[in-house]
């Protein structure tokens, strides 16, 4: 009697343990998430400073700092599906370079120190995004490892866990966007 | 290039200078050893000869003074020597390497600020450190230091309580502002049993693991097969450890004996070097004008000096000078 009353209570602590485990891993993911989230703002709200900074000095690049602006108006409108913020950050950012690629062209801005503490806080929030995608990934590998093998696969099964694919193109990605290339110079 | 012929000629000097004082102390020393020995020769024949005790042991005893004194001298001697040559010598290697490097011979890493790199888990119960080496590398300021700790286990046994000593690091601790800014406390641990075990546990039962920091899985496996590492922040940890950091780490790694450690913390980066031999002490019995040993204490300091450009640390563009 007791040493089912044991193995039982073993099985209880263990299935718990794991359905936990489960949970914790996927709060995770979604965590790792919100952290890249939050580094694409903070890097997002960089651009008006930028503009701001940029247009005082290039006088004779109008339609492309018209450009960058109306694409930050689209990119900041809420109700946009994943892949058409990928499509806009994707044209935000060969604007942007578009106007850097420029900046050879003015001393005086090359000169400026808001200028240059702009371009380095830009390089940090490209790393620390590059970083956050990282950890998304590594989250999500963990949470798919553990419903993948036994005896997570059992719980995850009851619970309709599924996997989720890990950020493939950060590695393109970061290359379009990388403020290295931007602000070489 | 300038520089080093520039600082050439004056080394030469200094060490042709040290070099008489070093034959006059190698000299003491041996009178030393010989009186010594012959004192216990002696009092051994007498004892030998029975006969002979106490006139064996006035003579043995006698000499054996001598040597006392001559070893006190020696001694004397030999600290200013010492002191000379880390004062000139050293100095003026670290000047052909770099202007801005100096040395403080008497002065290593505070013990606080080893535990407070948490470089290593264990408290010191011993600790010293000395031959502290600062400077500039380009835009980055580093320094290193000699560094010998270790901690106490108690054992009981018939005949009482015993100590053992064990050796936490012997080696060098380098240690360098960072160029990226960062708040939290990234540790990167070699991949011993021990750590591979405490790593295992906070993976798979973090109930166990009581420590604030989280296990970090890095995507480079040639750098999870070298190294553990721990983090208070996960993100800040990737922040640091970019890819081309973790290979960097690597190759410093490969550079040196033993497998180093590394915390980023304060905005400093510490890095663990265990070695055998003690640096920058200078020859007794072997000349200081063809010794080798100047060559081992110089391609430590080129080496120590070089980890600045291996790590890219003078690349300053995310937003910290």
């Amino acid at each position: 009697m007791i040493i089912i009353f044991i193995i039982l209570s073993v099985i209880l602590i263990f299935g718990v343990s794991i359905y936990n485990s489960l949970i914790g891993k996927k709060n995770q993911v979604t965590n790792a998430f919100s952290a890249i989230d939050v580094m694409l703002k903070k890097r997002f709200d960089l651009l008006p400073n930028l503009i701001e900074t940029v247009k005082q000095y290039m006088q004779y690049e109008g339609d492309l700092l018209t450009k960058v602006v109306e694409l930050r108006a689209k990119a900041g409108s809420p109700n946009l599906s994943n892949e058409e913020r990928l499509d806009l950050d994707k044209q935000l950012s060969s604007s942007v370079k578009g106007l850097m690629v420029n900046v050879e062209n003015y001393p005086d801005l090359k000169a400026n120190q808001n200028f240059l503490n702009l371009q380095s806080t830009w390089t940090e929030s490209e790393e620390q995004i590059a970083a956050a995608r990282r950890t998304y990934n590594a989250s999500v590998t963990d949470y798919n490892n553990a419903i993948m093998m036994f005896p997570g696969n059992i719980f995850a099964g009851m619970m309709n866990y599924q996997p989720i694919a890990v950020l493939a193109n950060t590695e393109e990605e970061r290359k379009n966007i990388s403020a290295k290339d931007l602000f070489n110079n | 290039m300038a520089e080093e012929t520039a600082a050439l000629p004056s080394l030469q000097t200094v060490l042709n200078e040290l070099e008489v004082q070093r034959k006059e102390l190698s000299n003491l020393k041996i009178k030393a050893y010989l009186f010594l020995a012959s004192g216990i020769t002696l009092i051994a024949i007498g004892a030998m000869l029975g006969s002979l005790v106490i006139a064996g042991a006035i003579c043995g005893g006698i000499l054996i003074i001598f040597s006392i004194v001559f070893f006190s001298k020696a001694g004397q001697k030999f600290s200013d020597y010492r002191d000379q040559f880390k004062q000139r010598v050293v100095s003026s290697a670290l000047k052909s390497i770099d202007q801005s490097l100096k040395i403080e011979y008497k002065y290593g890493l505070p013990e606080n600020d080893f535990i407070n790199s948490q470089l290593f888990t264990q408290r010191p119960d011993r600790y010293t450190s000395e031959d502290q080496i600062y400077g500039n590398a380009g835009k980055t300021q580093f320094a290193f230091s000699e560094v010998h700790a270790e901690y106490k286990t108690e054992t009981q046994t018939k005949n009482g309580r015993q100590e053992h000593w064990h050796t936490i690091l012997k080696g060098i601790v380098f240690w360098a502002d960072f160029n990226k800014n960062f708040n939290g406390l990234t540790v990167v641990k070699p991949k011993d049993m021990g750590n591979a075990l405490g790593a295992w546990i906070s993976d798979k039962m973090p109930i166990f693991s009581s420590s604030s920091k989280q296990l970090v899985k890095l995507e480079s496996p040639e750098f999870n097969k070298a190294f553990v590492t721990y983090s208070t922040d996960q993100v800040e940890a990737r922040y640091i450890l970019t890819p081309a950091m973790m290979e960097r780490l690597c190759e410093l790694n490969d550079k040196s004996g033993a497998t180093i450690s590394v915390s980023f913390i304060g905005s400093y980066v510490y890095i663990a070097f265990p070695l055998e031999k003690d640096y920058f002490e200078p020859p007794v019995f072997k000349s200081l004008l063809t010794t080798k040993s100047l060559d081992e204490d110089l391609s430590i300091i080129r080496f120590m000096y070089s980890i600045i450009a291996e790590l890219d640390l003078n690349t300053r563009i995310w937003g910290k000078e």
